[in-house]
């Protein structure tokens, strides 16, 4: 059986991927894309602790039940807005669209 | 002796997750960012919590990792692949730098700080009816409240994404 | 470091791991060599009862009534050169059509073919199914993109609409079922149908659910990503060889497991009189169900795309509704004590 913090050693170096995705990629999507690592390793980190306590606390299921939900509502919103972000400029870069455009 | 499930699933997770950053390709990107979602689910399993790795299978595999290669797939030129210009080497190493720094110190803050016995207590069964009883019951308000944001959502999102193809007499669109 | 194990040891570990029941499970019956060989079945028999239906006769000619055909088919399959066009993404398309081919396979694991006779029992068993089928929209929508061709495009994305449209009125469907018995374990449900099957109290579920099915399953009625006058073979054109044949299995592959998932849910699985075994039950039931689902495919036409979609979002997800106020209402009444288990 796994210690406790070998998962959280996962969950702090998806963290750590997403950080450095964020940091350094252009593309918009690359971006989607580190966000998401981000918030797979607080969902790690959330069913971890849930699991590893005794008692088990069972909310930290239902935490990450809402915090996939929210992501996914997420993605989908930032999705769309790359679509239109697109139209409008004919790039996603995320350096070149760093003008308010009426 | 590392359990071998954990040590295949989290090379899985970080290998694909690194691979989704750093593919030339995006496509190839977001299939990367699908495999590393199926690893966190295998995880999830490994750690006894059924339910939520099937629903992050049918979630977010199953419907953002789509919308994603949807996306994708549409906002590409007409002459093909998105032009991405690499980026500067001095931003990549930092960032790198920056994100290393970050998760040492979350790492290093959560296992010290945190006052949970290493080793496992006893894995029993959650039985369905738990669950539901307490989705229904204390975390009711959070499931309205879960149903509303859906719904704003959907009617944001098709209103962000939707094309406007009549425009009016007088010349505006709507 | 702990010492590295003997030859001995392993050789011992192995011939334990192959004659435990479980290994034997996953290869023989009810796993790999029952699912290959009833995909296979499935594509003469598609061929024979669609001829028949049509006032032909169908294979004839390689064995018994054609009974090899699928053997010709495959072995002839596996020679072919595949070509891939140029500018199509060759090693995607191999990789998705293998993972297809997964894919299809995955609900055998969890789906009762006896009593006791299910590979993994797993409390979660509905809805791991459920999952395997969500994975399929984005495989199907890469392999359309993938082959760098319009039709193949515009195929692959019909597929994603029709299928991402259709489960929702599937998830709906069954949870009348799991009101019913509280459990999500199929082998559960199986037993919990001793007095009754779930297909009488649950008649709109089960119209819903095989509708819904059929629509994931891209048959006919819901033909429209491989319309043959129109799309080629849809997303599959520019599949060829060994890759057609694992996504042309893996079509009937996952009819056959949609048909074992509905005798499991809606017509009581193994259960029956006692002349026949259990599982003989099951697979009768299941072939039926698969005859059904061919005969439809040749007395139906085409639904137009517009209308297939309103259809799923609209009239079968109100009449999953209606299921689920039906279900409530029998439980009001008292009558829950017959499913339980």
């Amino acid at each position: 059986m796994e210690p406790l913090s070998s998962y959280l050693v996962l969950s702090s170096a998806l963290l750590g991927i997403g950080i450095y995705g964020l940091v350094s990629k252009r593309n918009a999507i690359r971006l989607l894309f580190s966000v998401e690592l981000i918030v797979n390793g607080a969902n790690i980190n959330f069913v971890a602790f849930a699991r590893y306590s005794s008692p088990p606390i069972l909310s930290g299921w239902n935490i990450v039940f809402y915090s996939v939900a929210a992501a996914a509502m997420e993605a989908t919103v930032g999705l769309a807005l790359i679509l239109v972000a697109f139209r409008l400029n004919g790039t996603i870069d995320v350096r070149r669209l760093n003008r308010l455009r009426g | 002796m590392p359990d071998v499930a954990f040590v295949a699933l989290s090379v899985l997770i970080i290998g694909s997750a690194i691979f989704a950053l750093e593919a030339k390709e995006l496509i190839y990107g977001a299939v990367g960012l699908a495999f590393s979602l199926i690893g966190v689910a295998g995880l999830f399993i490994l750690l006894g919590a059924e339910y939520v790795a099937m629903f992050q299978v049918s979630v977010y595999v199953g419907a953002v990792v789509v919308l994603i290669l949807f996306t994708i797939m549409l906002v590409r030129r007409e002459s093909g692949r998105i032009v991405e210009e690499e980026e500067p080497g001095r931003l990549g190493r930092m960032g790198a730098f920056v994100a290393g720094l970050v998760a040492l110190a979350v790492a290093g803050a959560m296992i010290l700080l945190v006052p949970v016995s290493p080793e496992a207590p006893e894995l029993h069964r959650v039985l369905l009816r738990d669950i539901g009883v307490s989705l229904a019951s204390s975390y009711s308000v959070a499931l309205v409240i879960l149903g509303l944001l859906i719904g704003a959502t959907v009617i944001g999102g098709l209103t962000l994404a939707k094309i406007d193809r009549e425009k009016r007499t007088d010349g505006t669109a709507q | 470091m702990p010492a590295l194990p003997t030859l001995q040891e392993i050789v011992s570990l192995a011939v334990r791991i192959i004659t435990s029941r479980t290994f034997l499970e996953i290869v023989f019956f009810p796993g790999l060599l029952n699912v290959t060989l009833s995909a296979a079945l499935l594509t003469w028999l598609e061929r024979k009862v669609i001829a028949r239906v049509q006032l032909r006769i169908g294979p004839l000619y390689a064995g018994i009534w054609g009974i090899l055909q699928p053997i010709a088919d495959g072995v002839k399959l596996m020679f072919k050169e595949m070509i891939f066009p140029e500018l199509a993404d060759a090693k995607l398309l191999m990789l998705c059509a293998l993972s297809l081919m997964l894919l299809a396979i995955a609900p055998v694991v969890a789906i009762p073919f006896g009593e006791g006779l299910v590979i993994a029992d797993m409390d979660i068993g509905l809805i791991y199914v459920f999952a395997a089928l969500s994975l399929f929209p984005s495989v199907i929508l890469l392999i359309g993109w993938g082959s760098n061709s319009k039709y193949s495009f515009l195929g692959g994305l019909r597929s994603l609409f029709q299928q991402v449209s259709y489960e929702i009125p599937m998830w709906l469907s069954v949870l009348g079922i799991v009101m019913l018995t509280g459990t999500l374990n199929l082998s559960e449900i199986v037993k919990a149908q001793q007095n009754v099957w779930f297909v009488v109290p649950q008649a709109v579920g089960f119209a819903v659910f095989f509708t819904a099915g059929l629509a994931e399953l891209e048959r006919i009625p819901f033909d429209l990503p491989e319309a043959e006058t129109e799309l080629v073979m849809g997303w599959m054109t520019e599949l060829s060889g060994i890759a057609f044949m694992l996504g042309f299995l893996a079509m009937y592959t996952k009819l056959y497991l949609m048909s074992a998932l509905i005798t499991a849910l809606f017509l009581g699985g193994w259960l029956g009189p006692s002349i026949l075994p259990g599982p003989v039950w099951f697979l009768l039931k299941t072939f039926l169900v698969c005859t059904v689902m061919i005969v439809i495919r040749g007395a139906f036409p085409r639904v137009r795309v517009d209308l297939l979609l309103k259809a799923g979002w609209t009239r079968l997800l109100l009449l999953a509704i209606a299921n689920i106020f039906v279900t409530v209402v029998l439980i009001l009444l008292g009558l829950g004590w017959v499913w339980r288990v």
